[in-house]
């Protein structure tokens, strides 16, 4: 298995490499992994029809316990076919699709990369893992929506589907964490065999179920699939509607058969948000007009759906579920191929535009009906095995009030599905300026073949149940752990499911008759235009946040930063030793009286410093500090301590001095009261917490000094008499080596910027 | 084979003064730079994987003794940091040289880069707390002066900030030696480590949270880091770029080496974990809020110093280890990305994202050389920095920090989002030639040694998300020694 994964990379980087040679062709070498993937599933097949499986593991980072963990079930196989089997027929209409372009490399690249990762979610064992494929689906979904960036729509509708994906992953991989810890694995097979329980667990699996549910654009998180339709017709086929929309409702599967008993709220929780969201985006498809976006709400109200049937957990309403994921593979990949057709010739998608398309391209009409027939579930075509088993699944398990919603929602599906075959293809009177058929050329038959290959297997599977039958119920028991299970049949009889079926479709056929009555209803529904939705909100208000925290904390201003700086310094350790700091006993505070008189010189100097109006004298009385603090060397015994402090003084004044030819003579008036006291307060703060500080720590001293070891052993190890020599030149003579080179580099660096002076430092004066 | 500790420090330094005679000739120059780094990188690695095999190794300077004289350590949290910081080094230098405005054209570039070098790995190796302020002054005497190089008055003018508040966290930290002296007696670490507990806790705590706020400010933590975003977008790209990958690092490193040597505490620490979740959250916050690469880059950087703060402040090994191997993997990407930033720069002449657009449409590989690291500094699997973030999110959980950890993955949606700021406004759009001034006719857009020093570091971050099992083991032996302090003393003063 590992191997198809390793595949897909190795195209996904051969792809771009090759992409100028081949041109639009490169989407035949993409092809390669998927036809490799399908020839391994049909070999796999006998290995895990009826519930069995095959595992192999490798390592990555056992410390983390993230490990490449695949499995693959009959569940994972169906899924997995329907990633590389829609993959070929989408690749091989996105060469004809991209016909003529050379600058595929990237998106062949990225697609292969996303069609990989899609085939990691299904196989993914480990919980960790399946998080690394997600979000690798989330950041290819967002450079395939921006494969047109020169469009700003695009740009934003990338950004968007990233962040409300991103975010779910991320929420996610909090819960898988929370889960994988509270169960003492990350396996996934290992979770669902003893299930962990208990508040982690109930948290985590909440913060799961929002990341499948922002995957897989259930509501109030599926904003983000309609807008993703700015990406080109291919990319819409086989992300957002065939593969990656599909991978929240694949793990929604996976864990409701065991967490639908253990977390409280999983079935209230989870249908509701798979009913509002059938209903959403049954409602909104109505309402469009791009036919693209009609069929992005379709596909956001079947993934609704979808999730309503896998989420509850029983086994008959998953074995529906599955058959529908594959029946709305199969036909919706064709209605958008077939929205990317019509494009591409009328040059428009606008339904109020598009009339008589049906007569000039009849066999794009054909698979176009077989596949809405799939969709609203009419006999002969796979959709309505899946709707029958769905009906007879809910009617058995299900709730009354869901069953009802999932009525609604099929008429509405009704509804918009022949508005959709209406709106493309039906004579209908259009204005005169809007009149597009007369322009519109033929497809070539190899763009419009995948459609119709993928239309006949809807109604092969559709009138033949045992053929997709065996793969569903397969795949049914390997999610449900049971096998009892019902079966697809074509004709149940006159039972209250085909009653249901037919209730659905009456209302859905008056939805559309009464089309103008609906439109008007909805129109004045509809929230006015141009209202923020939640989304911009958020956008914006974090810009606005990010905006003003850092205007306040990030201002510029050398004096604000230094105080803040001064002000931890004071109150963090302080805070400590005011708690249950003491002072020592008993404190000496000088040697002698000259020393005093030095220290007092220091003080003085100190002050004068910091109340001095003028730089030059601030600068002056800086040095003076210094100076002083060397006098205070000397008395100590240590001539060359002071030395290297009269030096160090007078580099700095030098570069001082440097600094100081380009500022103001004088430094700016203090303007208020307030300024001045907070500085007081900071720099007195500062001096009494030093002072207090040093006072505590000699006297908490109990151990022996270092100095007096140094002091020992000067003479007879050293070989001198000054023992600060000693210590410079030998005992930590490294120490002197890196204060000669800091001292080296200074000068360089004072050098370095008078040579820049001097070649006039490029243009206009410094500190201006 | 002891005598090779001391290399890392010594050789950079020799070559400097070497590079300090060549005054004036670029190309020798230029060689003793490669050759000395390469040679560094060799000792580098040699000492690392001598510590994996053998155990950690000391050297005694002068043969004094640790109280009187100085010992440098080279255990594997520091030889680790010092094989990828002298990596880190050794690439830059190579584009520093293969760039043609930004590069290496002042004569003092190379020596004082060399010294550069030479501190940040005596700060990494040194077992002593007054010689770890050496290497510091050592290290920042050498970047004052990469800062202002060229003297433009956009440099200088920045230039001040970086110098004042360094000068004053180094005023700071000579104050906190001191205290920490006159406290115990001594500045030797394992010498320290053995004293501090026999100090009344109230000065042991205080001692602690001085170093905490002086390696703080280096570290750029939070409320400590106002500087860093306001001077490091100005210098040159080489310059900016090393800067960004090694010098917070290297106060980060100083924070661990000391909170867990001498102030190591029993169970999380709610200081710690608070400092971490304000610095990610400001420096994504401040990143968002620019639009120019490098301010954005830079932002970031204070932004991930929280992540490491995060792992340190939950004081266990697998806390320690996520934080090791997120710094190992941050250097490598961050390094890279101002890399990529810089021949943005260099193509365009400009890093605003206003008036950038078209960048992959016009220079591709370029892009891909972003990309990458913008993802895994984002924390996006399968890349380097998952694994990291996903090590700090398990150590977390495991210590039952919801409210940090939950703090950390919205950051990481953030940082997301800010590296799509840089990606849609630069890199998408149309591009147009003539922005392109001085972009190389290739797909690229640059000089061939820029993109290769730039590309190596990007397969070096993909080897890392690779080899992150090993890697991640190496990352929590050092935890386990950072945790067991008294293998450090006993190394140290002998058993």
């Amino acid at each position: 298995m590992i191997g198809l994964l390793l595949l897909y990379g190795g195209v996904a980087l051969l792809g771009p490499a090759l992409s100028r040679r081949l041109g639009a062709r490169v989407l035949f070498l993409c092809l390669v992994p998927h036809i490799a993937t399908l020839a391994y599933l049909v070999s796999a097949w006998p290995r895990v029809a009826g519930g069995r499986s095959i595992a192999e593991s490798h390592e990555w980072v056992p410390a983390l316990s993230l490990g490449v963990d695949l499995r693959l079930d009959a569940f994972g196989l169906l899924m997995a076919g329907i990633i590389s089997g829609i993959g070929v027929a989408v690749f091989f209409y996105a060469r004809w699709y991209f016909a003529g372009r050379s600058d595929l490399g990237l998106f062949a690249g990225v697609i292969t990369v996303f069609a990989g990762s899609m085939v990691g979610v299904v196989m993914a064992d480990n919980l960790l893992l399946l998080y690394v494929f997600w979000e690798l689906t989330s950041v290819t979904s967002y450079l395939l929506i921006g494969i047109d960036h020169q469009k700003g729509a695009a740009r934003a509708a990338a950004l968007k589907a990233l962040l409300i994906t991103g975010m779910g992953g991320l929420v996610m991989l909090g819960g898988f964490v929370l889960v994988g810890r509270a169960a003492g694995t990350f396996s996934l097979s290992g979770i669902l065999a003893t299930p962990p329980s208990g508040a982690t667990t109930t948290v985590g699996i909440g913060l799961v179920l929002v990341g499948a549910f922002t995957k897989s654009a259930q509501v109030p998180f599926h904003s983000w699939l309609p807008g993703a339709m700015a990406a080109p017709t291919p990319v819409s086929a086989y992300l957002h509607s065939a593969t990656m929309v599909k991978a929240g409702v694949y793990l929604i599967a996976r864990l409701a058969p065991v967490f639908a008993t253990v977390v409280w709220f999983w079935r209230p929780v989870v249908l509701a948000a798979g009913v509002a969201t059938m209903l959403v985006g049954g409602y909104r498809a109505l309402r469009e007009t791009d036919l693209k976006l009609l069929l992005a709400y379709g596909t956001v109200s079947q993934l609704g759906l979808m999730v309503v049937l896998v989420g509850a957990g029983y086994p008959d309403l998953t074995f529906a579920g599955a058959a529908l994921i594959l029946a709305h593979s199969l036909f919706k990949a064709v209605l958008f191929m077939v929205v990317g057709i019509v494009d591409h010739a009328a040059h428009t998608r606008d339904l109020r535009r598009l009339h008589g398309l049906g007569r000039r391209m009849p066999l794009v009409f054909a698979v176009s009906v077989v596949a809405v027939a799939s969709m609203v579930g009419l006999p002969a075509a796979l959709g309505f095995l899946a709707k029958e088993a769905a009906y007879e699944a809910l009617l058995h398990s299900g709730n009354p009030v869901v069953t009802a919603a999932v009525v609604v929602g099929s008429a509405l599906t009704f509804a918009y599905g022949a508005r959709f075959l209406w709106g493309a293809f039906a004579d209908k009177p259009v204005r005169k300026e809007d009149d597009v058929a007369l322009e519109v050329a033929a497809p070539s038959p190899a763009i419009v073949l995948p459609s119709v290959v993928l239309s006949i297997l809807t109604l092969v599977l559709g009138v033949a149940p045992a053929l997709g039958g065996k793969l569903v119920t397969s795949a049914a028991t390997a999610v449900g752990r049971t096998t009892e299970l019902p079966k697809l049949v074509l004709w149940h009889g006159f039972t209250p499911a085909l009653g249901l079926s037919g209730l659905a479709i009456a209302v859905g056929v008056a939805l559309f008759l009464r089309r103008g009555s609906v439109d008007r209803l909805q129109s004045r529904l509809a929230l006015p235009a141009g209202l923020t939705t939640p989304y911009e909100h958020a956008l914006s208000l974090l810009n606005r946040v990010a905006d003003r925290s850092t205007g306040v904390m990030q201002n510029g201003s050398l004096p604000i930063y230094v105080g803040v700086i001064l002000l931890t310094v004071v109150l963090l350790p302080t805070w400590r030793l005011a708690t249950d700091g003491r002072l020592p006993s008993r404190i000496e505070f000088a040697d002698s009286p000259v020393q005093a008189l030095v220290a007092l010189v220091v003080v003085a100097a100190a002050i004068g410093c910091a109340r001095a109006r003028r730089r030059f004298v601030a600068v002056l009385l800086l040095g003076a500090v210094g100076f002083a603090v060397a006098v205070l060397f000397i008395m100590q015994g240590a001539p060359d301590l002071a030395l290297t402090q009269l030096l160090v003084e007078t580099l700095a004044l030098v570069i001082f001095v440097l600094v100081l030819r380009h500022l103001p003579e004088q430094f700016p008036r203090r303007s208020s009261r307030l300024a001045t006291g907070l500085r007081l307060g900071v720099a007195g703060g500062v001096g009494v917490f030093v002072t207090a500080f040093a006072i505590i720590a000699a006297g908490s001293r109990t151990h022996p000094s270092a100095g007096d070891g140094l002091v020992e052993r000067a003479l007879p190890d050293g070989g001198g008499r000054n023992v600060v020599n000693v210590i410079l030149t030998d005992f930590r003579a490294f120490d002197t080596v890196g204060e000669i080179t800091v001292l080296t580099v200074a000068a360089l660096g004072i050098i370095g910027l008078l040579l820049a002076r001097a070649d006039g430092g490029e243009g206009e004066e410094p500190g201006k | 084979m002891n005598v090779l500790v001391p290399l890392p420090v010594v050789l950079p330094l020799l070559a400097a003064a070497l590079s300090l005679a060549a005054y004036g000739r670029t190309t020798l120059q230029r060689a003793i730079g490669l050759v000395t780094m390469t040679a560094t990188c060799a000792a580098s690695a040699t000492l690392l994987t001598l510590v994996i095999r053998d155990g950690p190794m000391s050297a005694d300077l002068g043969g004094w003794g640790p109280s009187i004289g100085i010992v440098l350590v080279a255990d594997l949290f520091a030889v680790v940091m010092l094989a990828v910081s002298s990596a880190m080094v050794l690439a830059v230098l190579v584009y520093a040289i293969g760039s043609p405005a930004t590069g290496d054209s002042a004569a003092l570039f190379h020596p004082v880069y060399l010294v550069l070098a030479a501190g940040v790995s005596a700060s990494f190796l040194t077992g002593d707390l007054f010689n770890l302020f050496v290497a510091f002054e050592v290290m920042l005497s050498a970047s004052y002066v990469l800062m202002t190089l060229g003297g433009r008055a956009e440099q200088v003018r920045s230039g001040m900030t970086y110098v004042v508040v360094s000068l004053l966290a180094s005023t700071l930290f000579i104050t906190a030696v001191a205290l920490v002296y006159a406290a115990t007696g001594t500045v030797n670490l394992a010498e320290l480590a053995v004293r501090m507990p026999d100090l009344p806790p109230f000065v042991r705590d205080s001692l602690g949270l001085l170093l905490l706020v002086v390696f703080g400010i280096k570290a750029a933590i939070f409320p400590l880091f106002f500087w860093l975003p306001d001077s490091y977008p100005t210098a040159p790209t080489p310059v900016t770029a090393i800067f960004a990958g090694l010098l917070t690092k290297v106060g980060v490193y100083a924070i661990i080496r000391t909170q867990m040597l001498l102030f190591q505490s029993d169970g999380p620490s709610p200081l710690l974990l608070s400092i971490a979740g304000a610095t990610m959250l400001v420096g994504v916050l401040g990143a968002i809020a620019q639009d120019d690469i490098k301010r954005i880059l830079s932002f970031h950087i204070v932004s991930q110093i929280g992540y490491m703060i995060l792992g340190l402040g939950l004081f266990t090994v697998a806390g320690l280890a996520a934080s090791i191997f997120y710094i190992v993997h941050h250097i490598i990407v961050k390094t890279t990305l101002f890399l990529v930033g810089g021949i943005v720069e260099q193509a365009t002449g400009t890093g605003a994202l206003r008036r950038l657009s078209g960048v992959a449409t016009r220079m591709p590989v370029t892009a891909v050389l972003f990309l990458v690291p913008a993802l895994s500094l984002a924390g996006l699997p399968p890349f380097s920095g998952f694994v990291a973030k996903l090590g700090l999110v398990e150590a977390g959980l495991a210590e039952h920090r919801h409210v940090i950890i939950g703090v950390s993955l919205l950051v990481s949606l953030l940082t997301l989002f800010s590296m799509t700021k840089i990606w849609g406004g630069a890199f998408w759009g149309t591009a147009d030639e003539a922005a392109f001034v001085n972009a190389a006719p290739n797909r690229s857009g640059a000089p061939a040694l820029m993109i290769a020093p730039t590309a190596v570091l990007v397969a070096a971050s993909l080897a890392v998300a690779l080899a992150a099992g090993p890697l991640y083991g190496v990352a929590e032996s050092a935890a386990e020694s950072l945790i067991d302090a008294g293998a450090y003393v006993r190394l140290v003063t002998g058993p």
